[in-house]
């Protein structure tokens, strides 16, 4: 699984930086800054330690080569989340991508998520990956010349939600897009383990707070 | 709830009063506009704040009652839609195994 180490080895016209790293160097290096420094995925790993998936880096993570413009993925049949080299652009976007998956991860470490055999199941956890992991933030929607504003965020959830089932299933939008409105209603007001949209990393600070409070909060309501 | 010996709020009241800024802020008020189409209710982290308050200062009982219910209701509305799976009871038991490639090389 895990390429070889390879001696750096520019592409030409890509910067000073691109000619002393491999594109697996960079997604390494940028993974360990997420995971010690990024407020998302930290609430995110201790909540999976707390539910008896503690993540180890060398385990389950991998930085590979993709196909397509796929940015990550969760492999449920080996536990493992991958990272897509070749595909993924700075910091913040790692930032992104590594939330995203372990939101997938934590639903399937508190749940039993039939991701192959049930449609319904994997359109739940990309509709609470689309929410919850700044994928629809404003900003981010801006970016790729969506414009609008009022409840747009849903309609962002939507359509990512949608995309990515596509991008892992064989299947048709129609099926895709009804499996995410029967589940929609449901699965956009599960925060867990954030207990609300984290909107920016403030946000998702204040949610790591209280998740680390919790233990006073529920013997004090 | 623990009644009488060893209660205290739910959460620190600088909390409260951080949430309730929060709520108030302009950039919370787009957020919230973004996601859900109309202004945030901030009024309750008000209330909130002023209890916790009051305990702290005069231990009141109706200030524990009132935080105690809003609380209550913050839970309760997280749990109003059913969920879609099943939860476990215990983790995956192959989170923690090897790769099937590492098995096969040992």
């Amino acid at each position: 699984q895990v390429l070889p180490e390879r001696l750096a080895e520019g592409k030409p016209g890509q910067g000073v930086l691109s000619s002393f790293f491999t594109n697996n160097q960079k997604c390494q290096l940028m993974l360990l800054k997420t995971l010690e420094t990024n407020p998302y995925v930290k609430l995110l790993l201790d909540a999976m330690k707390h539910s008896g998936c503690a993540v180890n880096r060398e385990r389950h993570f991998s930085c590979e080569d993709c196909n397509g413009n796929v940015s990550g993925g969760f492999d449920a049949s080996t536990s493992q989340i991958v990272l897509c080299q070749n595909n993924i652009r700075n910091q913040a976007h790692m930032n992104r991508v590594v939330t995203h998956e372990l939101i997938h991860a934590f639903d399937h470490c508190r749940a039993h998520v039939n991701w192959f055999t049930d449609v319904r199941h994997l359109a739940c956890s990309e509709v609470r990956a689309a929410n919850l992991s700044g994928d629809c933030s404003l900003i981010n929607e801006i970016f790729r010349l969506h414009f609008g504003l009022k409840q747009h965020h849903q309609t962002c959830v939507r359509d990512r939600a949608i995309l990515s089932i596509l991008a892992v299933r064989n299947i048709s939008k129609e099926v895709a897009q009804k499996a995410v409105d029967e589940v929609f209603e449901s699965c956009f007001n599960d925060h867990e383990p954030f207990g609300r949209i984290p909107h920016n990393k403030t946000y998702a600070r204040y949610a790591h707070r209280d998740f680390q409070n919790r233990d006073r909060y529920y013997s004090n309501i | 709830m623990a009644d009488g010996g060893g209660w205290r709020p739910p959460r620190p009241c600088e909390v409260y009063r951080a949430e309730w800024k929060l709520c108030r802020s302009a950039r919370h008020f787009l957020h919230h506009y973004y996601v859900h189409g109309e202004r945030p209710a901030c009024e309750q982290w008000r209330r909130d704040l002023a209890s916790c308050r009051e305990w702290e200062e005069r231990r009141s009982a109706e200030a524990q009652r009132s935080l105690c219910e809003s609380e209550r209701a913050r839970v309760q509305a997280t749990r109003k839609h059913a969920l879609v799976w099943a939860l476990r009871q215990s983790p995956p038991a192959d989170w923690h195994l090897p790769l099937p490639q590492e098995e096969k090389q040992q």
